[in-house]
């Protein structure tokens, strides 16, 4: 990371260089996906099992990817790098999270609880992520802006999750 | 009820772990394959559970309304998207976008589906929200410059 430094102290640049737009924009419009991936595997669940309905968009997902893959032949970035074994479980800890919103959303915490605490441990584990450059992505240190801004997203959440219902 | 609130921040966490781990993949090879290695891979787990606990065809699987069977696809582009995303912002900041990004639609495709909700709930809601990417946005232009200081990078 670059570092400023004045009068012998050292400051992270990373506190000065917020994101570009387009990667700003790209990143909420990805967030919209989300929406449709749950109102689309939500329908599935409401006439299949809840495993069915997480099970049936990894494989028309997959017949994407192997088209996707064979169209576009994307260049591999490190070809001669040997990949640690873990960087292929990203699809297991995803597939892990479906099954344990499956339990809390059928418990008390019902599907507003479930949510509202999956941001939290979102935000948790991401930001912790950051901090320690976790799994050899680029290491950042959150700034106070980011915590407002973090503050003021989770507050709108929560309100929406609470009491934006019926 | 301790518990399941334990295992609801769980959840969480497996979705940024997930991110990580597929954002590490990316570095390797690119966003494209880390999301087919996500489906791929997520698709052999849920088949070996669908084997050994069952259940996987219960009720009315074929039922659904076509569409309902292309959430997939949206998710194809959705794990290649956020592979690229926390390479170039971070994870917290993805994390925040994604989040934002997931709320404020979700109102949209209520209110177009006409779902019933509480109106001053969903301006409030959505204004903190506006808010929270405003003030992320709002450093982008000033560059913090003091008079007789270089960059130098770190030895």
């Amino acid at each position: 990371m670059r570092r400023l430094e004045i009068r012998g102290r050292c400051y992270a640049m990373s506190d000065i260089s917020p994101p570009r737009l387009l990667d700003f924009i790209g990143a909420f419009v990805t967030g919209g996906l989300l929406t449709l991936m749950v109102w689309f595997n939500g329908t599935l669940a409401v006439t299949g099992s809840l495993l069915f309905a997480s099970w049936v968009p990894h494989i028309t997902g997959s017949i994407l990817a192997i088209a996707v893959l064979l169209v576009f032949r994307p260049k591999i970035a490190k070809p001669e790098a040997k990949i640690p074994w873990w960087a292929y479980l990203g699809g297991i800890s995803g597939a892990f999270t479906v099954m344990l919103t499956s339990a809390t959303m059928n418990s008390a915490l019902a599907i507003s609880g479930t949510i509202a605490l999956g941001l939290a441990g979102q935000m948790v584990f991401s930001l912790v992520a950051d901090k320690w450059g976790m799994m050899g992505l680029p290491q950042r240190d959150p700034t106070a802006r980011d915590m407002i801004a973090l503050a003021l997203i989770l507050s709108g959440s929560i309100v929406l999750i609470f009491f934006g219902g019926a | 009820m301790l518990g399941y609130a334990a295992l609801a921040v769980l959840a969480g966490v497996l979705v940024s772990l997930s991110r990580q781990l597929n954002g590490s993949l990316s570095m390797f090879t690119s966003a494209l394959h880390s999301s087919f290695w996500n489906h791929v891979v997520g698709f052999a787990f849920l088949t070996v559970i669908g084997i050994a606990i069952g259940g996987l065809f219960a009720g009315d699987p074929w039922g659904a309304p076509w569409w309902a069977y292309l959430g997939g696809p949206i998710g194809f582009i959705f794990i290649a998207a956020s592979s690229w995303a926390i390479l170039k912002i971070g994870a917290a900041q993805t994390a925040m976008l994604i989040i934002a990004g997931q709320m404020i639609s979700g109102v949209i495709v209520d209110m177009a589906l006409g779902m019933a909700g509480n109106t001053s709930a969903r301006i409030a809601g959505v204004a903190l929200i506006l808010a929270g990417m405003l003030v992320s946005r709002s450093g982008a232009k000033t560059k913090t410059t003091i008079p007789g200081t270089t960059i130098v990078p770190k030895k």
